[in-house]
């Protein structure tokens, strides 16, 4: 899906969230390839000129999320949790830890140790940074997420630095040997989120959830 | 009645290490109303919006971009109503 689009369905479900007309709802999206800038993006993150990546055809653009730089596209798996912090003890560090954690748990199920590194968020595997999390908080509900490389175009990647970090993204794939369906491991993962933050999970489609708002 | 001033604090985000300031979204004179967005602040890779605690006028920007603050500390002042 085209980044801008998710984006607005995104935020429209945030709005939702806000005024209490849907419960905590995790979005799960596959993006079109782009490189999305946080709140504390610097130019030095690129590793090739941004002329370069525009002339690529891949779209940049500015989000409210923290963090830095990064990439989305093909062989990505995305999930936007939007949840209520309220519920979840008002903590930023152990929302950020409880969504790391529901990845980590996601990865030991396909055999891929993975784990966290301190003062650096995300998930990180021996070779390099496996997901990259990014959230946003307004009236103590949480929007943007995590991204979790299960078979990524490495040249894509190849053009920042993730993270502004000069490390390297690794994908599952890669690690594996083999090629993992994205949908086996978005059910794998939207069960360690749920896990993580005490729910219990009816899938439902985005029409589904913009009628129950409407009621 | 009003109060002559009202601070705008870093409410309490959990066991952080403190945040950054990101960005103000008023500038100093602008009116604002009580749960506006008025700052931006980042820490463990999360953007958390600082709403405004009072209605009136943002008089002072005591934290500005870039800089480091601890929960409870003063961000600026909200002067008014």
């Amino acid at each position: 899906m085209e980044y801008r689009q998710a984006l607005e369905i995104q935020r429209s479900v945030h709005a939702f969230r806000r005024a209490g007309k849907v419960p905590d709802v995790v979005l799960t999206v596959e993006h079109d390839p782009v490189f999305t800038r946080g709140r504390t993006a610097r130019p030095i993150e690129y590793r090739v000129p941004l002329d370069a990546v525009r002339r690529a055809g891949i779209p940049v653009v500015d989000v409210e999320r923290g963090g830095d730089v990064t990439y989305h596209g093909p062989g990505q798996l995305v999930a936007y949790p939007i949840v209520d912090l309220r519920q979840q003890g008002r903590d930023v560090k152990r929302y950020v830890e409880t969504i790391e954690g529901a990845v980590i748990d996601a990865l030991a199920a396909f055999g891929i140790e993975a784990s966290r590194r301190p003062a650096l968020p995300g998930v990180w595997v021996r070779e390099g940074k496996i997901a990259s999390i990014g959230v946003y908080v307004k009236d103590w509900v949480t929007r943007h997420g995590l991204a979790l490389n299960v078979g990524v175009d490495p040249a894509h990647f190849g053009m920042i630095h993730p993270c502004g970090l000069p490390v390297r993204a690794v994908s599952m794939n890669e690690l594996l040997e083999r090629p993992v369906p994205l949908e086996d491991v978005e059910v794998r993962l939207v069960a360690s989120l749920a896990r993580g933050l005490g729910w219990r999970v009816e899938p439902r489609g985005l029409e589904e959830l913009e009628e129950h708002a409407g009621e | 009645m009003n109060r002559a001033f009202t601070q705008v604090v870093l409410p309490d985000l959990g066991e952080v290490d403190g945040a950054v300031v990101v960005g103000w979204l008023r500038r100093v004179g602008d009116a604002v109303q009580e749960g506006d967005d008025l700052v931006e602040v980042e820490t463990e890779k999360t953007t958390f919006v600082v709403p405004a605690p009072a209605s009136g006028r943002l008089a002072e920007i005591a934290a500005g971009e870039g800089k480091r603050v601890q929960v409870g500390d003063r961000l600026g002042n909200i002067t008014g109503g």
